[in-house]
């Protein structure tokens, strides 16, 4: 390949490819994503669990624990 | 994420009867192959693997679709399957020969007999667990996929 040919494929190529534009925003992003990480939460908020679905649940174990055999029978329907 | 809302409902609800199907195929094969157990258990999985996953998948789009206009909590929704699904279960077992109904109770497996004295607390128990289960589980499913 001379120096015409290459010459031709760098015309080629500028001319394929489109110029690219100054896109940068107006501002720096980055301090403002920093905020938004350093303001998150570092875990999910706990889940409250009202005393209704502990009494539920109890409920169910007293069942579990007074008739084993209610416990295939549970799984049968799941 | 607004697409296929129901698409995602069927997949939230059928994720529950998904994950323990596994485990009741494990003891299957446990207790028939390994243990020799002389218990049918084979017809009696047929209702869990096969319509309990769709049943629990179509009463999730079921929720989606009308709780706007009947505003049950998903708890109260799921805590409703049961009267559907337990009749069924009991027919479709009755018919397979799983579950024989006595005077004083029903059998099921020819093993584990239950007492007519011990049906309605059972069945308190099965909708209790359901309820959990659709507020807690199915319920933090669907807020994930972004349809609750």
């Amino acid at each position: 390949m001379n120096t015409r040919d290459t010459d031709r494929l760098k015309t080629l190529l500028q001319a394929a490819l489109p110029p690219t534009r100054d896109d940068l925003p107006p501002r720096d992003l980055w301090p403002e994503l920093r905020q938004r990480i350093a303001s998150a939460p570092a875990s999910p908020a706990p889940v409250s669990i009202p005393w209704f679905d502990w009494a539920l649940a109890g409920g169910v174990a007293l069942v579990a624990v007074a008739f084993p055999a209610a416990v295939p029978l549970f799984f049968y329907y799941l | 994420m607004t697409n296929h809302p129901y698409l995602r409902a069927f997949l939230a609800g059928a994720f529950v009867p998904t994950l323990i199907l596994p485990l009741m195929l494990t003891g299957f094969i446990v207790l028939r192959m390994v243990l020799q157990v002389p218990f049918p258990f084979e017809r009696g999985i047929i209702f869990p693997m096969a319509l309990v996953p769709s049943l629990w998948a179509l009463w999730n789009m079921l929720w989606l679709g009308s709780s706007e206009r009947t505003h049950l909590t998903i708890g109260l929704h799921g805590a409703l399957l049961p009267l559907l699904l337990m009749p069924c279960g009991a027919l479709l077992a009755t018919s397979l020969r799983i579950l024989s109904i006595g005077e004083d109770g029903v059998t099921w497996f020819n093993a584990v007999h239950v007492s007519y004295t011990w049906i309605v607390p059972v069945f308190l128990a099965a909708l209790a667990v359901y309820y959990l289960m659709w507020k807690y589980v199915v319920g933090f499913l669907n807020r994930t996929l972004g349809i609750a």
